[in-house]
């Protein structure tokens, strides 16, 4: 499923002296089945985007097209783009509500009008798709569980939907590494596998240069930079001057690379590894 | 070297509510010497935050001995004093802001040490110079970042005239330049005015600039010493749950492939320097 | 949309009006409120607009932003206009059908609205030149006397200062809640009273853990502030009566005279 974005704009409070304009004439597009990373500094207007994208929010000016669909054509139904888009919010666990982790789960599909045996269908798919245990976890209260465990039952609850696009908000903050890393790991297998076209919001540049195709920069509400993350990361002196870094294996290999060394661009540590070691090597076979 | 705090066998049990009991620290042996900046590690319910609030008597042990500067957190006529000593900041700048004006929020401590109203004035602006807020004093604090916000809360508590401060995750919420301005002002706070700082964090890249790092599991701490010495230990860090720098994961990999290069770097550029003596 | 209301907003500046102890500008509210409705004439309102006038520009604060935070209660007004002139028996101008308007409707209806008008402007120019600590703070000031009494004075005042420092943070998180709700196709907006009420759910019970969640770290970080009760805390700011004071109350009690002779 594909995104179209044509000319959004966004002001926040219009026509009070709060006014303030979070999204200024944004235009891009997202193809079908890409893993996308979006990044900018605090404030920069992720979070206004996204909610766009499912119609959680109207334009101030301009479109947004889902597969062709005007999302905010008369003519559209909101339900079928909410369930076409999937929207995991900023520490998605404050949205649990339900006794039992199977009826958090099941609210999704319930709204969607499905019948019983497709919602237990789809709670055993989306706990599945986290790594959480059906049979275990089903009948427990979603307030018993830890940390991680609770974001991933929340993170469920918007897959259960079924969504062929994805899109979340910080899905990690908060989490310790190795949380981190499994709940990073879900999502890029559920990519994979059900190839589902993915936007990640992060303040991680590690995590988006191991995880995106494809990098869209955001500063002050205008879209700076669209294109691959070896491309993005090659302007380290940019995103540093809009409040953004580099991964410091990106960041390693620039500074070998000037003092000297034949060393090519890095985005990961397997990378920097290869890469450092060809250059070594290459010199003791000199 | 004068202790700033140190514990004795620390426990401390909780019971859920539905009757079931957690031993969130089952023997802490820990001490923090004044002026010092100490990191603790651990992964999500380890008991760091339990064993934080220990130290300035927002919990008590189960059983041993927690002592502040020499006095023991059971002392309850002296449990005001020990919190003016021991200051803390949390994760959620939202939640710990009372007033709904910067400099009002800041004076909130020292008013309920009962300083003099000139006192406070002096200590509120010599605060929020310290953090670099201080011509935010009249603002709103809901109209900040997360990042301005935390250094509010951490200047509510400079102006308390702290010798420690600890610091719960105080960056877990914020972007990458929050945390910088975060961090930035924690380390100077420790080494202009020497005050005693213990930082829990999930980011690997803070605990480097510490004395010392302490690393917990299940209730205990299993590793300490300096971040070299502990992010050196790569493995054992990744089977803790933890992580560590990319350059030293980088630099673990290198050895691995038989490349000699010392096994605690930390940074970029001492890796740098190390690879061009190889090369 | 919650948060289009820009009644009560504190804005900050530094005037007379904004300087005044917050005591005595309580007091002189209450007195400019009391006036309001000894009014009886249309010419009273003269010396009420003068007095409204100075404040207002002492205040600096631009009429238009003053009016505008009518904007929400313009409902309100209009609902009394119309009770007004229908219902006001007298000398009739016009008839249509069963309803009638009387001349003596439309003028109990402009004195109505003015007066309407007058009293929400004027309390917004309360809480527009007053920050909210300085109000809890004067509130608590005059409620002391009252503490032999029984009067939780401290008590209240806190309580007050956190409810309007959480009420931005909990109207954010609402709208939060809700999205998110909605993005898993929840509908808050169609179907009758029971199913409205149904669906109200998902958005409560996240919102009431929220917040008791607050309250327990907001209490905890009070604590390890050694936040203790009222009894031994100083203020930084201590609240002073000072010359100006002593002007705006000469100029408030003329004022009230006036009123007052204005309805002889
Ligand atoms: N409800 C609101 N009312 C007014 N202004 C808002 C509102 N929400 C956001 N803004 C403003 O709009 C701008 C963009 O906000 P947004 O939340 O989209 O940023 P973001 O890139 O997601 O930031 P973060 O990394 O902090 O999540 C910010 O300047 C913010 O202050
Ligand atoms: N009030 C409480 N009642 C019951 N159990 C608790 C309570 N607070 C913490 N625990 C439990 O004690 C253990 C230690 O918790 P603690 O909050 O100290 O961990 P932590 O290391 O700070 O974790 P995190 O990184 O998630 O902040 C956990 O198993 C937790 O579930
Ligand atoms: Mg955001
Ligand atoms: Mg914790």
């Amino acid at each position: 499923m594909s995104i179209k974005v044509e000319n959004l704009s966004y002001i926040y409070m219009k026509d009070t002296v709060f006014e303030h304009k979070a999204l200024d004439d944004v235009s891009f597009e997202i193809k079908d089945g890409e893993f996308l990373g979006l990044i900018g500094h605090t404030g920069s207007g992720k979070s206004t985007l996204i909610q766009h994208l499912n119609g959680l929010m109207k334009p101030t000016s301009g479109k947004v097209f889902i597969d062709e669909d005007d999302i905010n054509s008369k003519t559209t139904v909101k339900k079928t783009i909410r369930e076409r888009v999937g929207l995991v919010f900023q520490y998605p666990e404050h949205q649990l509500f339900e006794e039992t982790v199977f009826r958090d789960v099941a609210y999704g599909p319930k709204n969607l009008g499905l019948d019983d045996n497709e919602i237990e269908n789809r709670v055993r798919f989306a706990l599945d798709m986290v790594k959480l245990d059906y049979n275990e976890i089903k009948d427990i209260s979603p307030f018993d569980l830890s940390g991680g465990q609770k974001r991933r039952v929340a993170i469920a609850g918007v897959l259960a939907m079924k969504p062929k696009i994805l899109i979340l908000d910080e899905p990690t903050a908060g989490l310790d590494p190795r949380g981190r890393d499994e709940i990073l790991g879900e999502i890029k297998e559920l990519h994979e596998t059900h190839k589902i076209t993915v936007i990640l919001v992060s303040h991680s540049m590690e995590d988006i240069a191991k995880l995106v195709d494809k990098i869209i920069v955001m500063n002050k509400g205008k879209i700076v930079f669209i294109d691959k993350p070896s491309v993005i990361f090659r302007e380290s002196l940019m995103l540093e001057s809009i409040g953004l870094g580099v991964p410091q294996a990106t960041k390693l290999a620039r500074e070998l690379k000037e003092k000297g060394l034949d060393i090519g661009e890095c985005l990961s540590i397997e990378d920097a590894k290869l890469q450092i070691l060809k250059v070594l090597r290459s010199k003791k076979n000199d | 070297m004068t202790n700033m705090i140190k514990t004795e066998s620390v426990k401390h049990e909780y019971t859920s509510h539905t009757g079931k009991s957690i031993m969130a620290l089952n023997g802490i042996d820990i001490s923090i010497e004044k002026g010092e900046f100490v990191a603790i590690l651990g992964h999500n319910g380890s008991g760091k935050s339990t064993l934080a609030k220990h130290f300035n008597a927002l919990l008590l042990p189960n059983s041993g001995t927690i002592m502040v500067k020499n006095i023991d957190t059971k002392n309850e006529e002296m449990l005001w004093e020990i919190r003016q000593i021991a200051g803390m900041v949390f994760q959620n700048p939202d939640n710990q802001i009372v007033a709904t004006i910067v400099e009002e929020d800041v004076a909130f401590g020292p008013e309920n040490l009962a300083v003099e109203s000139k006192e406070i004035r002096k200590r509120v602006d010599e605060a929020l110079k310290a953090v670099d807020m201080y011509e935010y004093r009249k603002h709103g604090p809901h109209l900040l970042s997360g990042g301005q916000k935390q250094r509010i809360a951490i200047a509510g508590i400079i102006a308390m005239k702290p010798e420690c401060i600890i610091l719960d995750e105080p960056t877990a919420m914020l972007d990458p330049s929050g945390r910088k301005e975060v961090i930035d002002t924690i380390m100077k706070l420790n080494q202009e005015e020497g005050i005693t700082i213990v930082l829990i964090t999930h980011y690997m890249d803070e605990a480097v600039n510490a004395d010392r790092v302490y690393v917990m599991e299940d209730g205990m701490l299993v590793m300490d010493g300096t971040p070299k010495d502990v992010f050196s230990q790569v493995e054992k860090m990744k089977s803790l749950g933890l992580d560590v720098p990319q350059v030293t994961e980088i630099c673990h990999e290198l050895r691995k492939e038989g490349i000699k290069l010392p096994a605690d770097i930390l940074t970029v550029e001492e890796m740098v320097v190390e690879l061009c003596r190889l090369k | 949309m919650i948060k289009d209301i820009t009644i009560g907003q504190y804005i900050p500046a530094d005037t007379p009006v904004h300087n005044l102890d917050p005591r005595s500008k309580i007091i002189i509210t209450f007195v400019f409120i009391t006036a309001l409705f000894l009014v009886n004439t249309f010419f009273g309102y003269i010396y009420i607009l003068a007095f409204m006038g100075i404040a207002l520009g002492l205040s600096k604060i631009s009429p238009k932003y003053l009016f505008r935070g009518l904007k929400p209660l313009v409902f309100i007004i209009v609902l009394t206009a119309i009770l007004n002139i229908f219902m006001t028996e007298g000398e009739i101008i016009y008839k249509l059908w069963k309803l009638t308007i009387t001349k003596e409707g439309l003028i109990q209806a402009a004195f109505m609205c003015i007066r309407l008008v007058f009293l929400i402007t004027g309390a917004s120019l309360l809480t527009l030149t007053t920050s909210p600590i300085a109000l809890t703070d004067g509130i608590e000031k005059l409620l002391n006397p009252f503490k032999k009494i029984g009067v939780p004075a401290h008590e209240l005042a806190m309580m007050m200062t956190i409810a309007l420092r959480f009420i931005p943070t909990l109207l954010e998180e609402t709208d939060k809640i809700m999205k998110a709700q909605m993005a898993r196709g929840a509908d808050f907006e169609s179907g009758n009273m029971i199913a409205r009420a149904k669906a109200m759910v998902p958005l409560l019970v996240p919102l009431f853990i929220s917040a008791f969640r607050r309250a327990d770290e907001l209490a905890m970080a009070m604590e390890a502030r050694c936040y203790r009760g009222g009894d031994k805390r100083t203020r930084m700011k201590q609240l002073k009566f000072e010359m100006r004071d002593i002007y705006a109350s000469i100029i408030t009690i003329a004022f009230g005279g006036l009123i007052i002779w204005s309805r002889f």
